[in-house]
């Protein structure tokens, strides 16, 4: 009985002193803060409200794929992505090796990780994490924009924010000047399709879900000329292939998922082999990571040149 | 005289029933983004050419009907059955947790080998569904357990399977793709998913109605069951595996769909009295009626895109639920 109640208030010690040790690193922390607070700051405005940035931020963590496109595009490095675990995406991305701590998933990205960062600008997507905004908010400056079935639009004015909290301003200027030129010239390219109606969807075991105009490849594919064939003001629509065979799209542009595919089974009848886009061989498999996860000015040029060689090699 | 007129009574319901069902059918076949007239559906029925409409309707929409059909049967008996074996009013496949086990091993399975054809995920659907409705009769079969506790504890065993799916595709961004499937729909099904649910279905419907005399005599009571020389056990089991087959085979095909199962029952019960030899076949009627007309109803929710019927059946089944609480309440004060 005595051995047991030792035991008892051993335990209760371990665990305070636990605690105290826990306690101490939160404190160290909190110093940290303090000590970045010094330098001068930037108020950025974004979807949330308006962030204290400090001046040129070094260490960024971004919880999207959109935001280190933008990041990539102005010539920064982040520190921390929330890259679902997957670096050959990153390095897809960015089209080379990086350096980077992964931070976990975007849907759950790993604060504990991001803090350990010590991150001075966090960038997060208003979408998947204003409920931690927040929490973010204690880690590091955080500012919440537009990625998540956002629209081109949304996605360049996420990119000139991003541009104005990093303070490059100026260099954002001449990227989307360029980004202008490339898709004045792709359009050219294209200009025998000029409104022709295009349809991109994400294609799983059991769902079709079309990418309308006012998805971020849609809305992309209108920039160079083509019509989405489902206009909406969401994003992204559920399909079967009785609507598919109504909207019957001139050209058909699918993003797969691994595994089982819905199509594998619409291939066989004749609705699917009546459609406008099979009959003249304007199906299109095409990369679902490039076109539906980046979303990014440096992305979607790379979509414009995709879309130019598969026309192109199939009219050879 | 008393007696024929209820039989008389049975067959106008009967009767009444069929042709719902039948109508059912045809509206919901004439039912899409395209339109097609009730005169087109039944040149195409009955008539098919080559045309563009008869393609759709025979390939796409008429298969999504008989579906339909098929698991609001099969999910209505099952319902049925649980309510029985359970003597439990409150009892559904989805209350206690057959379909949440179901749903379980399915997101597991698709997670684990992405290749799996339907046809081999049904024996997961069985697996985990056996797993969740065995859960939950231990605590029936302690006995002595009121009917809200066992509905209480078929709500836990149900919400913890869920979140244990919600787990698995919280960590698995590519999962996130089953969401759509877990409110149950059965848009975008054609004839292969008909070939897959079939024989069960068959199979559970009609070894569902066979046992439906034992079923009744179990429901007076074990004791009274045992005297009238029932093997209450033997009968208890044969009634668990009928639920299994019938509710997994159906949320492989089309997802948990909700509430059928629990309302189907007691209707059934209201129009031809407690013999669950009529209770049974009467309960496959209505859940078939059920579930087509609420596909046709979800077909209009977001159109002309698609919406999961899981929500209609949520809609109309939760205050019925709610309802059904309410008055076993009043019956025991």
């Amino acid at each position: 009985m005595k051995t047991r109640r030792k035991l008892k208030i051993g335990s209760v010690m371990a665990i305070l002193s636990i605690l105290l040790v826990l306690a101490g690193c939160g404190a160290k922390q909190d110093s940290t803060n303090e000590k970045s607070s010094n330098k001068q700051k930037v108020a950025v405005k974004h979807e949330l409200g308006t962030t204290k940035v400090p001046e040129n931020p070094k260490r960024i963590v971004v919880l999207e794929l959109s935001f280190v496109d933008a990041l990539h595009g102005l010539g920064i490095k982040p520190v921390g992505i929330a890259d679902d675990n997957k670096k050959d995406m990153i390095e897809q991305l960015v089209n080379g090796k990086m350096k980077y701590t992964s931070v976990g998933t975007r849907q759950q990205p790993n604060l504990e990780v991001i803090s350990s960062l010590k991150p001075d600008l966090i960038i997060a997507d208003v979408q998947r994490h204003k409920a931690i905004y927040k929490d973010l908010q204690q880690i590091a400056p955080t500012i919440e924009l537009n990625s998540r079935e956002s629209t081109y639009e949304e996605n360049i004015d996420a990119f000139k924010t991003i541009a104005t909290a990093t303070g490059k301003d100026k260099k954002a200027e001449e990227r989307l000047n360029k980004h202008e030129e490339t898709i004045a010239k792709l359009k050219k390219e294209v200009k025998e399709e000029n409104g022709q109606t295009i349809l991109p969807a994400v294609v799983r075991d059991t769902s079709f879900q079309a990418h309308t105009s006012a998805s971020y490849d849609g809305g992309f594919l209108e920039k160079l000329g083509f019509k989405d064939a489902v206009q909406s003001k969401d994003a992204y629509a559920e399909m079967n292939l009785e609507q598919l065979s109504d909207i019957n799209p001139d050209i058909l542009i699918l993003a797969n998922n691994e595994g089982k595919l819905l199509t594998d089974e619409w291939k066989s009848n004749p609705l699917w082999k009546n459609l406008k886009a099979v009959k003249n061989h304007k199906v299109f498999v095409v990369d679902r990571n490039l076109w539906t996860r980046f979303r990014g000015v440096v992305s979607s040029e790379a979509i414009g040149k995709d879309t130019v060689k598969l026309l192109h090699d199939q009219q050879k | 005289m008393n007696i024929k007129k209820q039989r008389t009574s049975r067959y106008i319901i009967g009767f009444i029933g069929v042709f719902l069902l039948i109508a059912g059918i045809f509206i919901h076949v004439s039912v899409g983004s395209s339109s097609i007239s009730i005169t087109d559906v039944i040149r195409a029925l009955f008539h098919p050419d080559n045309s563009k409409q008869t393609t759709i309707i025979q390939t796409l929409r008429l298969p999504r009907a008989v579906l339909a059909a098929l698991i609001g049967a099969s999910l209505a008996v099952a319902g049925a059955l649980m309510q029985a074996i359970t003597r439990n009013s409150l009892a559904s496949p989805q209350v206690f947790g057959v379909n949440a086990g179901a749903s379980l091993a399915i997101v597991v399975a698709t997670i684990l080998f992405p290749e799996l054809h339907s046809k081999t995920t049904v024996y997961f659907s069985f697996l985990g569904s056996a797993l969740g409705g065995i859960t939950v009769y231990l605590f029936a079969a302690g006995g002595k357990v009121t009917h809200i506790k066992l509905a209480l504890a078929g709500m836990a065993v149900h919400l913890f399977l869920s979140s244990l799916t919600q787990g698995v595709i919280v960590l698995n961004e590519d999962a996130t793709d089953v969401l759509y499937w877990l409110v149950g729909s059965i848009n975008g099904k054609n004839w292969s998913h008909v070939l897959v649910l079939l024989p069960w279905s068959v199979f559970g419907l009609l070894a569902a109605f066979i046992m439906g005399r034992s079923i009744s005599i179990l429901v007076l009571g074990e004791n009274m069951a045992t005297g009238l020389g029932e093997k209450v056990q033997w009968i208890r089991l044969v009634a668990g595996v009928i639920v299994i087959i019938l509710a997994g085979s159906s949320v492989a095909v089309a997802g948990p769909i909700g509430f059928i199962g629990l309302m189907v029952p007691h209707i059934a019960r209201k129009l031809v009295g407690g013999d669950y030899q009529r209770i049974l076949p009467f309960s496959a009627l209505l859940g078939g009626i059920l579930l087509v007309y609420a596909d046709i109803l979800s077909r209009f929710i977001a159109y002309p895109f698609e919406s999961p019927v899981g929500i209609v059946t949520a809609l109309i089944g939760a205050p019925f639920f709610l309802y059904l609480a309410r008055k076993g309440r009043k019956i025991k004060q």
